[in-house]
């Protein structure tokens, strides 16, 4: 049984001037306990409110979306979407900010300093945990909304973009650290990207979106590199070629 | 280095303050002015000295901050729930947003006349006036400061699993906590404010009725001494109370927002 089974029919997006515009429709896709599966797309194809629908933040639309086999329509922390921007919490230190979902669940103290220890060592920020975000890196914001993430132990991670504002490398060395954690946690991992040699990497499976209005899964390419994979590695190439191609278009289509 | 730096600033802001003092004292030896119009800083010290012996000083400042106190905590205590209803409730906010708003721009002594004929010549009318000055200013800073928050930081709340209670101590109330706290001390000012001019008008022991005083009598060094001591409280609060709170919060936050 697939750990999420998306069928949305129709999601429809209130322009300012009141009417519906048609984001996307006939979405169909499942995605497996453990899998890796990236999305790219044009920009404003939906990719976002796809991962808010994921997440159970939007529920305005019309079709199903079943987590292990049951029909959802809430939020909940079984499925934690990692923000553009993060959503840390500035008031907080590192270790707060990753304890902050066990303490909301009325976790005692000490087993929320074993978990985020944990999680912390993880992602490598252990020296970290009494810093404030404001004092940190954006690549260690990026591990801090990580390290949340995972305390909750959540089946599935919801990314989205998470990179972008990164430089080059930090983004490259964030790729085998999400590849590493990923292969030690067996999380099911959904990471929405704007970039096809991301996707590559990352991904076992690579859905290319059509540009809006009304978006559709125009491709699927099923990625089978062995792991764990560089960013810079020459059989990288041969699978963005074609992805490369089929999102071509729908580029063009988005900019037009 | 940062140590040093603020050593060198408050050795500046002596030096600017004696020098000022020097060229006071200067002026008045200059003898312009007659000694009731310009009066040296040492009659000021003097007067400040006397002032505080007798106990008259001390009795207006905890006169005056009584009311303060008492004004300002009803103001924040129900400025703020007035705030969340305006918040919460979307009609409220639309049929009263406009009335606050209206209510908030009005120079509270305006309010003056009217506590008088209410509550006659009494403690309630200056109360009254402190209250009418800052609560409102305060429901309306609750109020914006509620909407503007990160719709972001809300979803990360939410998908975390947080509801109501925990919601609001764990993301809303410190979300909004740096607007707040500016819209507070506005809300202090405005209070300050409102007391200083009401004293005036209203002869009944606080600082404002000690600063009336000195006019009547036409003790000028009296007038000059107790405006320092005003101008001592409003610095106080600034930087004891609203300053470390800042410091606190510039320290979480980071220095923006």
């Amino acid at each position: 049984m697939p750990i999420l089974k998306v069928d949305i029919r129709a999601k429809e997006y209130l322009t300012s001037k009141g009417e519906g515009l048609l984001v996307m429709s006939d979405l169909n896709f499942e995605i497996k306990r453990g899998e890796f599966m990236c999305i790219v797309g044009p920009s404003g194809c939906g990719k976002t409110t796809l991962l808010n629908i994921m997440a159970g933040l939007d529920n305005h639309y019309y079709g199903s979306v079943l987590y292990t086999g049951e029909r959802t329509r809430k939020v909940n922390s079984d499925r934690i979407l990692i923000f553009q921007d993060l959503g840390l919490f500035p008031w907080l230190t590192v270790r707060q900010n990753v304890e902050f979902g066990l303490r909301v669940r009325g976790m005692s103290k000490s087993g929320r300093g074993k978990i985020s220890r944990k999680y912390l060592e993880m992602v490598k920020l252990g020296k970290f945990s009494d810093y404030f975000i404001h004092e940190l890196s954006g690549g260690m914001r990026q591990r801090v909304a990580l390290a949340r993430a995972l305390a909750v132990e959540s089946d599935i991670l919801l990314m989205d973009e998470p990179f972008s504002f990164l430089d080059a490398q930090t983004r490259d060395t964030l790729y085998e650290e999400l590849q590493r954690i990923w292969a030690i946690t067996r999380k099911t991992i959904i990471f929405v990207s704007h970039n096809v040699r991301e996707a590559v990497c990352l991904g076992d499976r690579v859905l290319v979106f059509s540009a809006s209005p009304n978006s559709k899964i125009k491709a699927v390419f099923k990625i089978d590199l062995p792991r764990p994979r560089l960013i810079e590695s020459e059989g990288l190439m041969s699978e963005v070629r074609p992805i490369m191609e089929a999102l071509k278009p729908e580029i063009g289509r988005s900019h037009g | 280095m940062d140590n040093r730096i603020g050593h060198v600033g408050l050795i500046k802001q002596v030096i600017f303050y004696i020098a000022l003092l020097l060229l006071w004292q200067f002026i008045v030896a200059l003898k312009i002015w007659p000694e009731y119009l310009l009066p040296a800083p040492i009659s000021i010290g003097k007067t400040l000295l006397c002032g505080f012996s007798d106990h008259s000083f001390t009795i207006g400042i905890f006169t005056s901050l009584k009311r303060l106190c008492l004004g300002y905590g009803v103001s924040i205590i129900f400025g703020s729930i007035l705030g969340v209803i305006l918040f919460r409730y979307r009609t409220i906010n639309d049929i009263m947003g406009r009335f606050i708003l209206s209510l908030q721009t009005m120079p509270s002594i305006c309010w003056f006349p009217l506590a008088l004929l209410w509550f006659g010549l009494s403690e309630l009318s200056i109360i009254f006036v402190v209250i009418a000055g800052s609560l409102f200013s305060i429901t309306m800073t609750v109020n914006s400061s509620l909407r503007n928050m990160s719709p972001i930081i809300l979803n990360v709340g939410r998908n975390f699993g947080a509801k109501k209670l925990n919601m609001l101590a764990w993301v809303m109330l410190p979300s909004v906590a740096p607007s707040l706290v500016m819209g507070f001390k506005q809300g202090w000012s405005f209070a300050w404010r409102s007391l200083m001019a009401g004293e005036l008008i209203f002869n009944s022991l606080g600082l404002g009725f000690l600063l009336n005083m000195g006019r009547e009598l036409n003790d000028m060094s009296r007038v000059i001494a107790v405006m320092f001591i005003i101008a001592a409280i409003s610095i106080l609060f600034d930087k004891l109370v609203f300053g470390r709170i800042e410091k606190f919060i510039q320290f979480r936050w980071g220095g923006i927002k």
